[in-house]
Formats: structure tokens, C-alpha cells, sequence
């Protein structure tokens, strides 16, 4: 992997910590939003599949250890016990899955629709998952406690999220031309 | 909020926990939140807290701090204590109130699945606030190293770890002075509907981009001149050193696991 490649991952994985927690201006009902979706989206749109889940990885890690990174300063290995983790799980195939479809030659509407609608699935499905895996295994829930619980919980933020997602599509064209930075994609042997 | 970050939660020390090799830490921990699952009895439980206990007393750190890695999941607790009191059925019945019946069962579970929460959350929060992040990447560097054999970029995976903790510190900063400057120059982020306020953070996202991006470019320039090759042969500023502490808890980590099935509930 070359040197550049490695650091702007890692400088995605630092502003991504940073999208996670600067936003304090943005508050619904007193729960400030996080632009961590944003940013995934960003990732996979600006640096591609490979590098942009790479960056996501990285914050994922960073988290783990400790640094404090994720929503609300927080951190640490007992992070993965939270019912919400999932999302930061998600957020690796978010940019994987944006990435892959907006790294091709020529991009078109349907490409950005369609990333952007996989995008939420993406999330939605590992997040949701995670937060009844984590409620029934390591709460050892009873069944009072039902799947369709769960994602009507999450329902609650899917406003907010689609319009993050489709801000987050209209942004990755014009800071993709302000950066000027073209992610290596391999390209198949003609 | 800037120092906060750059430490992470670790709070300075010289305890024996403090003292300990990270490598020594994290080995400890990943076995104690494996056998956490294995406590079923009340001794069982007992040995585990009262490792739990003596590793944070030993460790110095205010409970307050403690505590505050417990803030994440404080719900979780709290829901799955009060699913456990209401919905399980077993045991005597205890308590009835028009339609809520508590049975001895419920109480005990609800117990033992918090207690399990509240110990795995300890002892993973006294590994982030007895060492800070940077050591606890050149310990996952060490014990990840054999993977070395099978292609797996260790190396690099801890230098991208280290760049990035660096720079959070340095974005969070950046952020706040175009934050700032957008603000003087008339954007406003803290009022209007949600719409607008999105709208207003273009003018902070893309110079924070730009610079970011730069940075990098720099950063990687810099490295290249100076000839920077990847890990073969590289000399460590931090090295890592088992001494005997570490020797003395490994044996008493084992006394637990030993305490803990022995005090198990087989059957």
C-alpha cells in the first residue's frame, strides 16, 4: 500500500472521531445528531471500497483501544456491549458498498440514488440486528422482547438519517473536486 | 475538550496496575470477559468480583471515573434488571400488584445478568484509564505480530492507528477555528430549522477537508524523504518489558480462573 494511501486513511478515521462529536449545533429534541453517517458516506464516496472501509475500520479500532472517539466521547473495549456498536460496525460496509458504486468511471444519478438508499439499508440492517443480537444475548432478554421491538425503536430516526444521506450524496461531487484526489482503483486487465 | 482527547480516559499514575506491561492488560481481560460468561453460582460470581474489585483498588483511579464508563450502558442494565424482574416466572412469588408479579427467580437473574454487565465494564474501563491509547497499540502491534507470517500488515495497521490518534486532536482544533471564522464571517450554526443549520455545515466541511487532505499529502511526503520503508528493521522509541509484576498476576489471574470452576454451578 503506498504511504499517502495509508495517512489519509488514518486522517479519515481522525475526522470521522471528529464527525462523531463536533456537531453540537445540531440537536433534535436536546439529542445532539451525529455526523458519523455523513462521514462513512464521505468515505466510500471519496476515497473508495477499499480505502474508505479501511478509514472506517481504523475508527472502529481507535474506538476499541480507548481513544475516545465515538459518539459522545466515548471509548473502549466495553463499547461492544452497547446495543447501538452495530452502527459503528455498519459504517464499514456503508462506505463499502457507496464506494464501490461511485468509484466507477461515470458516475450517474441512479449510481447516487442507489448508493444512497443501500447506504441506509446497510446501516439500518446491521445496526438494528446488532441491538437485538446484543438485548438478547448478552441481556438474555426474554420474549417480551420481540424483533419488530427493536426496529420500531430505530424507525424513530430515519427522518433525520435520509436527509444526512442524501446532504452527504450532494456534498461528495463538489468535495471530491476540491480535494482533487483520485483513490486507486484497480483496474481489470483489458 | 482538546485535553481530554488527546489522553483519552486515562488518568496518570504509578499503581501496580499502572505498572503493568499493556501487552499483560489486554491478555487478562480478554480471558476474564470470556470466562465472565462461564459464573453461574453465587461463589462463582463472588471470585469474579472480587478480582474485579481488587484490580480497582489496586489501580488508584477515583470510582468516578469508574463510573463514567459505566454511563453507555447504564440503560442496558437497568432495562434488562427490570425484563428479568417483571416477565421471568420461576421461584416463589414474592410481590403482586394489580397485574405485576415479582418471583424470586426474576429478582436473582436480573441480579446475576447486571452484575455480569457491571464487571465486564470495569475491567475493560480500568484497561482505558490505566494506559493510554498509544501504549495499548504498540501492545496490539506485539501480539498481533506472528499474524506477520500470514501477509497481515500489522505494522502498518499500528502506524495508521498512531497517525490517526495524533490528529484528532489537531482536526478537533482545526475544526473549531473554521468553525469560528465561518461564524464571524455570518454562517449560523445554532439556529433555524435542521435544513438550514445541514446547509451551514458545507462552509465547515469542506476547508476541514481540504486541510485534512493536505495534511496528509504533507505527512506522506515528509515520511518518504526521511525514507520511511515499512517495519522490517525499524527501532521501537517505546519498548515493552514483562517484569515480574507481570509474572505474579498472570499466576493470580489463573488462582481465578481455577476459584471461579471450582465455585461453578455444574449440572
Amino acid at each position: 500500500m503506498k504511504i499517502k494511501d495509508m495517512i489519509i486513511c488514518s486522517l479519515f478515521a481522525a475526522l470521522m472521531a471528529v464527525g462523531a462529536n463536533v456537531a453540537p449545533f445540531l440537536t433534535i429534541g436536546g439529542i445532539p445528531i451525529t455526523l458519523q453517517l455523513l462521514f462513512a458516506i464521505l468515505a466510500g464516496g471519496l476515497l473508495g471500497s477499499r480505502l474508505g472501509s479501511l478509514a472506517m475500520g481504523l475508527y472502529l479500532l481507535l474506538g476499541l483501544i480507548g481513544a475516545p472517539v465515538f459518539a459522545q466521547f466515548r471509548g473502549g473495549i466495553g463499547s461492544i456491549l452497547s446495543p447501538t456498536f452495530g452502527y459503528v460496525i455498519s459504517f464499514i460496509f456503508v462506505a463499502y458498498v457507496v464506494g464501490k458504486l461511485l468509484e466507477k468511471e461515470s458516475v450517474s444519478r441512479v449510481h447516487y440514488i442507489s448508493a444512497g438508499m443501500l447506504a441506509i439499508i446497510v446501516n439500518y440492517i446491521i445496526g438494528t440486528n446488532y441491538t437485538y443480537f446484543a438485548l438478547t444475548f448478552w441481556a438474555e432478554a426474554p420474549e417480551g422482547f420481540s424483533y419488530i421491538v427493536a426496529w420500531s425503536w430505530m424507525g424513530a430516526y430515519l427522518p433525520i438519517d435520509i436527509g444526512v444521506t442524501i446532504f452527504a450524496l450532494i456534498m461528495v461531487p463538489k468535495l471530491k473536486k476540491a480535494l482533487n484526489y483520485r483513490p486507486e482503483v484497480k483496474q481489470k486487465a483489458a | 475538550m482538546n485535553n481530554t482527547l488527546i489522553i483519552g480516559q486515562y488518568v496518570p499514575g504509578n499503581s501496580v496496575v499502572h505498572r503493568l506491561d499493556p501487552r499483560t492488560k489486554i491478555t487478562i481481560i480478554f480471558f476474564f470477559v470470556i470466562i465472565v460468561f462461564f459464573a453461574n453460582s453465587f461463589w462463582s460470581y463472588a471470585v469474579l468480583t472480587l478480582f474485579g474489585l481488587l484490580s480497582m483498588f489496586a489501580s488508584k483511579v477515583p470510582i468516578r471515573f469508574v463510573m463514567k464508563g459505566l454511563m453507555p450502558i447504564w440503560f442496558l442494565i437497568v432495562f434488562t434488571f427490570l425484563l428479568h424482574l417483571f416477565i421471568n416466572k420461576d421461584g416463589i412469588l414474592l410481590l403482586e400488584w394489580s397485574f405485576i408479579k415479582i418471583y424470586t427467580g426474576g429478582v436473582i437473574q436480573g441480579i446475576a445478568i447486571s452484575m455480569r454487565f457491571f464487571l465486564l465494564i470495569l475491567i475493560t474501563s480500568l484497561l482505558t484509564l490505566t494506559t493510554t491509547p498509544i501504549a495499548i497499540t504498540d501492545a496490539v502491534e506485539q501480539i498481533l505480530h506472528p499474524l506477520k507470517k500470514i501477509k497481515f500488515p500489522v505494522h502498518e495497521l499500528a502506524l495508521m492507528m498512531s497517525i490517526s490518534l495524533r490528529f484528532i486532536p489537531t482536526l478537533l482544533q482545526e475544526t473549531d477555528k473554521i468553525s469560528k471564522a465561518q461564524a464571524s464571517r455570518g454562517v449560523d450554526f445554532r439556529t433555524g430549522p435542521v435544513k438550514e443549520r445541514l446547509k451551514a455545515v458545507i462552509p465547515l466541511l469542506v476547508p476541514l477537508f481540504v486541510s485534512a487532505f493536505k495534511r496528509a499529502e504533507e505527512l506522506a511526503m515528509a515520511m518518504e524523504a526521511r525514507g520511511y520503508q515499512g517495519g522490517e528493521g525499524r527501532t521501537k522509541l517505546r519498548e515493552l518489558k514483562i517484569s515480574k509484576l507481570d509474572i505474579w498476576i498472570y499466576i493470580l489471574f489463573i488462582c481465578v480462573i481455577i476459584g471461579l470452576f471450582l465455585t461453578r454451578n455444574y449440572g
